[in-house]
């Protein structure tokens, strides 16, 4: 028990991913109005994405771009560009996702006057 | 020339897809012949690609000449190029037939709804094709994203139910992300066949299994397994009648086959976490889902909603077929899901024009349709034998070869779920058919020629393919067991 909370606790970016993906889960359970329920998809989706980095994070690594040394190239000496890239990638699609889901709740807005599930579903009856 | 045939069946969608729009903001009704043109290029190609396949075995195409690993790579291999016929032939028809139920379903938003479309099929490419794990992510999200705009197309209710589809889509790419991120961290690569040298090895290390976990329940959500289906009845029942059958016969189909490669492809079929093979879990939920999928719809009353079912339920019936552990199940499940697209297509159709033409949306109303075409009931009595599995058509085959892998397997759970998913199926098509023939009002009102030319192409062509598929599943079944069928199976 103690080894695991020592574990994690030494871990506190995989710590901090584990929390906003539970609260934004939370978030898109337990809130009625439509907007709210997308802050938390975007928190979940934002954990990820800290997952992505903080498994890529090295201490005394510099920016991957090929310097010519004297004796080669060092390649402990550059931080893994791969996991930005992902990153990156996976940034667009979700301002893709951004895009759309906000115009369905403006016309879902434009439609039936209110943002409140229950409110919509009742109107939908 | 044809090494390049997996990415211009990709391209072709694609650049129409960019342009239309703008040909369409001058030129409102070139929108659809633009559309047709690159989907039967799209389909052209494929049959080339699958002829090529065949004669010349698997194509690897690398992206801008960065080798396998460090680049993104395309895997064109026996079970790429025959689902590439399907998805382009099925898309093609399922276009034929929008013709017809655009103008009343679309809201005169006509040109986005082609746009939207060509996105939606070019992305499913690319999710056939992709061995990157990441590549197919960006494909599943672009797919997702043209899924959600499509079935909000019409506005009213249907928004909703694209808001709920959104929801657990995305949630279901995060859950898909995250294991992706599992399985990088853990190996260090994202290629498919540099996984499948590393993950075997690794399958004690729980990043490894957290993130076969997260990889199925995200693409879970994508093909509609059953406890994660929640956003499929609604989506498809609500979309207009122009974009159901393409959701309902290609997307879940295309997520199930994302999962295919990796569970057959990087992770091996003999994987075994903690002395239980991953398999048998894989064919316990398919289990699952066929039988309540079957439940479900049976319960239905209203007529695209209980397709919708169906297709859940025959989701289960190909996750059972493809994790029998041998290559008769494997071709059996594999073969089944590309009757499985036809039959889902044909149904949409039938529910589209139903409703479109002749107001028919629920049970109550089924039995007006006799009246008014004797085609559409026969094409609607060619469904019900293949749904439920009658010889000679492709649904019966397709169970045919799920029971003999079972069989083969020592599998009698799996025997028993198929089983009793097709009586389930048997009842509620008789169901429909006992509205059909029992309701008593079959008065001539419409004439039968008052069916517009696009609707009788679309749907004769799924009905001839239905049967086409049972008489010609030798060689269909023959090539999944030679050619397309997974190492070490």
């Amino acid at each position: 028990m103690v080894d695991l909370l020592e574990a994690w606790l030494l871990r506190p970016n995989f710590l901090a991913f584990v929390i906003l993906f539970l609260w934004g889960l939370y978030i898109m359970v337990a809130r009625h109005n439509l907007v709210k329920k997308l802050i938390g998809l975007y928190i979940v989706q934002t954990s990820v994405l800290l997952f992505f980095i903080a498994l890529s994070a090295k201490t005394g690594a510099t920016v991957p771009v090929l310097v010519p040394a004297a004796d080669g190239i060092q390649a402990a000496a550059y931080a893994n560009p791969l996991p930005h890239v992902l990153t990156l990638t996976a940034i667009v699609v979700q301002v893709a996702t951004l895009g759309v889901s906000l115009a369905l709740v403006a016309v879902i807005y434009r439609t039936y006057g209110t943002l409140d599930e229950e409110d919509i579903l009742k109107k939908l009856e | 020339m044809s090494d390049h045939l997996p990415v211009l069946m990709f391209l072709s969608p694609l650049m129409t897809a960019i342009v239309l729009p703008v040909v369409g903001l001058a030129r409102r009704a070139w929108s659809r012949p633009l559309a047709l043109a690159a989907v039967s290029v799209m389909a052209v190609l494929s049959l080339i690609n699958l002829v090529v396949v065949v004669n010349h075995g698997t194509i690897r195409y690398t992206f801008s000449g960065w080798a396998a690993p460090l680049g993104i790579e395309w895997v064109d291999d026996g079970l790429a190029s025959l689902l590439m016929v399907t998805v382009s032939v099925l898309s093609l028809l399922a276009m034929i037939h929008a013709g017809f139920a655009e103008p009343s379903s679309l809201g005169g938003r006509v040109v986005p709804y082609y746009a939207l479309i060509l996105l939606l099929i070019a992305s499913l490419t690319g999710i056939v094709f992709a061995a990157d794990l990441f590549n197919v992510f960006v494909f599943l999200e672009v797919a997702a994203l043209a899924g959600y705009a499509l079935v909000g197309v019409e506005g009213g209710k249907s928004l909703v139910s694209a808001f709920r589809y959104l929801i657990l889509g995305t949630l279901g790419s995060s859950l898909y992300l995250l294991g992706v991120a599992y399985f990088y961290a853990a190996t260090g690569t994202l290629n498919m066949m540099d996984l499948a040298e590393r993950v075997p090895a690794l399958l004690l290390s729980k990043a490894v299994v957290g993130g076969l976990i997260f990889l199925f329940l995200g693409l879970g959500i994508k093909m509609a397994v059953v406890p994660l289906h929640g956003w499929l009845p609604d989506a498809y029942t609500h979309a207009p009648d122009a974009v159901s059958p393409f959701l309902a016969s290609l997307v879940t189909k295309v997520a199930l086959i994302a999962w295919v490669r990796i569970m057959f492809w990087v992770v091996g079929p003999n994987a075994e976490i903690e002395h239980v093979p991953v398999l048998i879990l894989l064919e316990e939920v398919g289990a699952i889902a066929a039988v309540v999928g079957a439940v479900l719809a049976l319960t239905q009353t209203e007529l695209k909603r209980m397709f919708a079912y169906g297709g859940i339920s025959h989701i289960g019936l190909i996750l059972i077929g493809v994790s029998l552990g041998n290559a008769t199940g494997f071709a059996g499940g594999v073969f089944y899901l590309i009757n499985d697209a036809v039959m889902q297509a044909a149904l949409f159709f039938l529910a589209g024009v139903a409703g479109v033409r002749y107001g028919v949306r629920t049970l109550e109303d089924v039995g007006r349709v006799r009246g008014y075409s004797p085609w559409m009931t026969g094409a609607l009595i060619i469904m019900a034998m293949s749904m439920v599995g009658f010889p000679p058509t492709g649904g019966f085959f397709g169970k045919w070869y799920i029971i003999l892998g079972a069989l083969e397997a020592r599998n009698y759970l799996a025997v028993g779920a198929v089983v009793l998913a097709t009586l389930l199926t048997l009842a509620y098509w008789i169901k429909i058919l006992e509205r059909v023939f029992h309701s008593g009002r079959p008065s001539s009102v419409a004439s039968p020629l008052d069916l517009p030319i696009s609707l009788k192409v679309s749907v004769g062509t799924v009905s001839a393919a239905i049967i086409l598929l049972g008489l010609g599943s030798d060689p269909i079944i023959w090539f999944l067991r030679t050619v397309a069928v997974p190492p070490g199976l």
